[in-house]
């Protein structure tokens, strides 16, 4: 029964992922008619002609650029501040983890789009719009409150007896940090890293925003672009997804062992 | 130690927020002289705006269904694929797949297979000779946000599995061995150690999701043209937010809606500690 | 004018009639088909007809004297002859616009541009409209090198001016010599040309002229003849109209066929629009039910799609290009998608009025500008020099054939060579009785919004009380915030 079952919805869900993905492998392949009316088809030829045409006017590679330079900037930034943060929450070892813990909470309950115009403005008289560091400042700012958040629970997790032990040898705090919590927390910071990385990689309200210009638009900003160009034909705008998502499929196939692979090696199970 | 965060918290997230109180108060267009109103902004929107109420009830709707089927199809496929076997690896990596397309990807596939002449689903519908489901899936107000929340689940319960994966892998296996030993049913094993052992993971899973639920803004946008879909029935806070903004040059009104939103989100995350906070500290 | 579509061209000319009075609006004529070869000053027999929409074409008008001579056609607000671009001096600007699908035909115009005047520079900010028309106003405010911007007509050029942004440019030489008179309403508020419209649309149903003639089918006159038609097609199999109910936009081009014959007169309507902007009168009122009553009727003859409020742009684009339906609701400018779709199709489209109604007739059809160009107030002169020097080089003859050809679409511009078929085939449109785009009269996005939301929803098959009653009461609230 309960294998049944599982074989049932795995499948399933795998199926709804395939299939769809499918549609737009061979979309990127089809002429407009075919991706139409016999979707799930494989072309009757195979062409490049969709992926000729794209990059022929297309600046989809710097974009890509720019998208792998911001967000690995800024996951990395965010990463080091949220977890610096964190260790402050969840030990409560000054007054401003306590402060800080407050502010974040109501810092989650915040979403980020209601800064649009303030931040609009205030990065003007910053001269930081249209600046790769203004984008990625915003970035790592607005994706704190949920990244201390993800850290501080498990940091909370990890025993107490353990940081209390190495107190007792005198260690500063920072040193407890860094050979203590840091190498414990590892499973957490991966999985925070994969969870800013996705959020930073798709975001687009803030480019939207603050990058007018092209040579320095981010994917999904280019990606819409698109949109605006191809929008009555969905095997264009198919074969941009495809020319958007592979290198990241592939860089994503590659990271997922290492993430997996931190998982099973994480301190905590040790 | 929590300085630099501090910091940039400060100046790039609470002084802007906190400048909503001032715009809220006032009727202005963000280009000429703003008009002070005091609180006009504030009962204009309780007392004489009917789509503020119909967007409230269209992002609880919303936020309630995906937190609660993301919640739960995350756990389960987490619980699934717990151990690091070849074939669960290779699943975990396909089911996390969606989530790192960005929502521009995701919304023009799913607007292509809603679309009800030619879109894939009711195409497959059609062929099952199950015509009755062959609905007019983004264009009807009745089935709209429901499309939109199944895009949305489908989007992210990946991501939410893996974090499970990453909590339930902390679960000491001696817990399960010793249920094992009382024989316990897998229900039971589930009821009395997962759960339970998983409950810090389930509060952050359910609080980022239902953030991500107030965040589905790109998606809503890209499904529906812009428009918050027929009849504004997928209209959410972020998006009335936008276009009250954007659309409708109304920057005081909108701040007056961005406060309400904060009380509602304030009110949602309180509700889940009491619900499962309570519980878990038991 | 070697195409195909000449001959459609030249065998629509004599069937029009337009008065000198609208002589603005001028029927193009075929020298060669000609009987009588048009001599300046020389006599004419036909009134209104002309050589073209040329600063050098002639009309036949009657002269002071009574009789009908040959005379020069004024498209333009002066007679005299359109004048070369203006020198920039060197620098460079932002040129910011909404338009992704001109970003080529853009890139190639500023690449002659910049290798005739060295050291200007011109750089293309592009967005998609939503975005565009949602931040690009508070961003180009923040950016004075945004020295030259487009905006929709309308609600948001309307938006643009009230934030000072746009610069009074009535009394360039260009402005008055280059450009189609009447083709700069849109751009003009009290008096002050503000923006110069760029395009030159059509918003009138495009027909596939194959099926057409292969189902021997008249044009319906009237809206009787409009559901009788929409009856028969759809017994034959076809989508009767190909409208897109789920891209508001679009959906709303055909209210514009349907408010343009619903009130006694062109004042009496724009009158009855402006009061719905205000709030003056709402939805319920008898004007406003009388164009929804409109929809209810084509609704129950089948014209429109099933499903009607879930087809999107790009699925309506497909039902007419696939042939499953013979008329495409939308205008001219969807022509280039459709011609994308099938490249078949080229040469295969043309334009239809669309008359609602069975009585008074005041227009037959629908024209726009848009696509207005300004130069930014805000911006230092120096960059409002290279700005109005780049509008008033898109504004001559061949810049603009550039512009127009390649992106199928008649522009506002004098001596334009159309090469592009489906442009020719639809030239002759400019003769007919045409009034320009009503819906834009509603200047409050959101009432405009709403406006259109509530005619979707009626075609989607709601009750039309219902919906005029609960659309009027958010239209209500808006105003109030």
């Amino acid at each position: 029964m309960y294998k049944v079952s599982r074989v049932i919805a795995l499948v399933t869900f795998a199926a709804m992922i395939l299939v769809p993905s499918l549609i737009v492998v061979l979309g990127s392949f089809k002429t407009d008619a075919e991706v139409y009316n016999k979707p799930l088809s494989l072309p009757e030829t195979w062409s490049l002609g969709n992926y000729s045409r794209l990059l022929s006017d297309s600046d989809l590679d710097i974009s890509f650029r720019n998208s792998v330079l911001v967000t690995v900037s800024s996951v990395i930034l965010t990463l080091i501040f949220a977890s610096l943060a964190s260790f402050a929450i969840a030990r409560m070892i000054t007054v401003s983890g306590k402060v800080l813990a407050g502010l974040f909470a109501l810092g989650l309950a915040i979403p980020a789009q209601i800064n649009l115009v303030p931040i609009y403005y205030i990065f003007r008289d910053l001269g930081l719009t249209n600046s790769y560091i203004g984008l990625i400042l915003i970035n790592v700012t607005t994706t704190l409150p949920i990244s201390i958040f993800i850290l501080s629970a498990f940091f909370k997790q990890v025993s107490k007896e353990m940081y209390e032990a190495s107190e007792v040898d005198g260690a500063s705090p920072l040193r407890i940090y860094r050979s203590i919590a840091l190498p414990l927390s590892k499973p957490a910071m991966g999985a925070t890293a994969i969870f800013l990385f996705v959020i930073n990689w798709n975001d687009l309200l803030w480019p939207l925003l603050l990058i007018q210009e092209s040579e320095k638009k981010t994917l999904p900003l280019a990606m819409l672009a698109y949109r605006g160009e191809y929008f009555v034909s969905f095997s264009m705008l198919f074969t941009a997804v495809m020319v958007a998502s592979l290198p990241m499929v592939i860089m994503y196939l590659f990271m997922q062992r290492s993430f997996i692979a931190g998982l099973t090696a994480g301190a905590v199970k040790g | 130690m929590g300085l630099p965060a501090l910091l940039l918290f400060l100046a790039f997230y609470l002084y802007p927020a906190l400048q909503n109180l001032q715009f809220a108060t006032r009727r202005w267009d963000g280009i000429t002289e703003p008009e002070f109103v005091g609180f006009r902004n504030f009962t204009n929107l309780l007392t004489n705006d009917d789509l503020f109420y119909k967007t409230l009830g269209n992002n609880l709707e919303f936020t309630f269904l995906v937190v609660i089927f993301q919640t739960i199809f995350a756990l389960l496929f987490a619980v699934y694929l717990v151990n690091n076997s070849k074939v669960n690896i290779a699943l975990r990596t396909l089911y996390f797949f969606p989530t790192i397309l960005s929502s521009v990807s995701v919304g023009m596939i799913w607007l292509f297979l809603y679309d009800p002449n030619f879109g894939a689903l009711n195409l497959f519908f059609n062929k099952l000779g199950l015509n009755s489901f062959a609905l007019n899936w983004l264009g009807d107000e009745k089935s709209a946000l429901y499309a939109i929340a199944f895009t949305q689940v489908w989007f992210h319960t990946g991501q939410m599995m893996v974090v499970y994966i990453a909590g339930l892998q902390q679960i000491p296996k001696e817990l399960y061995e010793a249920a094992e030993v009382d024989g316990a049913s897998r229900w039971k094993q589930f009821r009395n150690v997962t759960w339970p052992m998983a409950m810090p993971t389930t509060l952050v899973v359910m609080a980022y999701t239902t953030i991500q639920s107030f965040r589905a803004f790109d998606l809503i946008m890209v499904m529906t043209n812009s428009t918050a879909g027929p009849n504004n029935s997928t209209n959410i806070f972020s998006t009335l937010i936008y276009l009250t903004l954007f659309n409708e040059l109304r920057l005081g009104y909108a701040a007056a809606q961005t406060i309400f939103m904060v009380i509602v989100m304030i009110l949602i995350t309180w509700l889940q500690r009491q619900t499962f906070g309570k519980r878990y500290e038991k | 004018m070697k195409t195909k579509g000449h001959k459609a061209f030249a065998s629509l000319r004599a069937g029009v009639v337009a008065t000198v009075a609208a002589a603005l609006v001028i029927t193009p004529l075929a020298v060669a088909n000609s009987a009588e070869v048009p001599t300046f000053g020389k006599k004419c027999t036909t009134e209104g007809v002309s050589t073209g929409t040329s600063s050098k074409s002639l009309v036949c008008a009657a002269s002071s004297g009574g009789k009908l001579t040959w005379q020069r056609v004024r498209l333009a607000a002066t007679n005299a002859n359109p004048v070369a671009a203006l020198t920039p001096p060197k620098g460079s600007i932002e040129f910011w616009h909404y338009r992704p699908e001109d970003k080529a035909h853009f890139e190639l115009i500023i690449s002659n541009y910049e290798a005739r005047y060295p050291g200007t520079k011109i750089t293309q900010v592009i967005k998609t409209t939503t975005d565009y028309n949602a931040t690009a106003r508070v961003q180009i405010l923040a950016n004075p090198r945004a020295a030259l911007f487009a905006t929709a007509r309308g609600s948001i050029f309307n938006d643009f001016v009230n934030s000072g942004l746009t610069l009074n440019i009535s009394n360039q030489r260009f402005v008055k010599q280059n450009l189609v008179s009447k083709g700069l309403t849109a751009g003009t508020v009290d008096g002050k040309v503000l923006g110069v419209p760029y395009h030159y649309l059509f918003n009138n149903p495009v027909y596939n002229t194959e099926i057409w003639a292969k189902e021997k089918w008249a044009f319906p006159k009237n809206l009787t003849q409009w559901t009788a038609w929409c009856k028969d097609a759809k017994a034959k199999g076809y989508v009767p109209l190909a409208w897109p109910g789920a891209t508001r936009g679009q959906a709303a081009q055909i209210s514009n066929s349907a408010l343009m014959n619903s009130a006694a007169s062109y004042a009496d309507l724009s009158k009855n629009l402006e009061d719905l902007n205000s709030g003056k009168i709402d939805l319920t009122s008898p004007w406003f039910k009388g164009v929804a009553d409109i929809y209810v009727k084509l609704r129950q003859a089948g014209c429109f799609p099933d499903n009607p409020t879930g087809v999107t742009e790009a699925s309506a684009l497909n039902l007419f290009a696939t042939g499953k339906s013979p008329i495409l609701p939308t205008g001219t400018f969807s022509m280039g998608a459709v011609k994308a779709l099938n490249p078949e199709l080229g040469g295969k489209m043309n334009l239809m009025s669309m008359v609602l109604t069975d009585g008074k007739v005041i227009a037959e059809g629908i024209m726009n500008n848009t696509f207005n160009l300004s130069v930014n107030a805000k911006s230092s002169s120096t960059n409002q020099k290279i700005a109005l020097s780049f509008l008033s080089y898109l504004a001559t003859g061949p810049v603009a054939a550039i512009y127009g050809n390649a992106t199928t679409q008649h522009v506002n511009v004098l001596d334009v060579e159309y090469t592009n078929v489906d442009l020719l085939n639809t030239s002759p449109f400019q003769g007919k009785n045409t009034m320009l785009a009503p819906r834009f009269l509603i200047l409050n996005t959101a009432v405009s919004d709403l406006t259109q939301d509530a005619l979707i929803q009626i075609v989607g098959g709601k009750n039309t009380d219902e919906v005029l009653a609960d659309f009027s009461k958010q239209i209500k609230q808006k105003l109030a915030g």
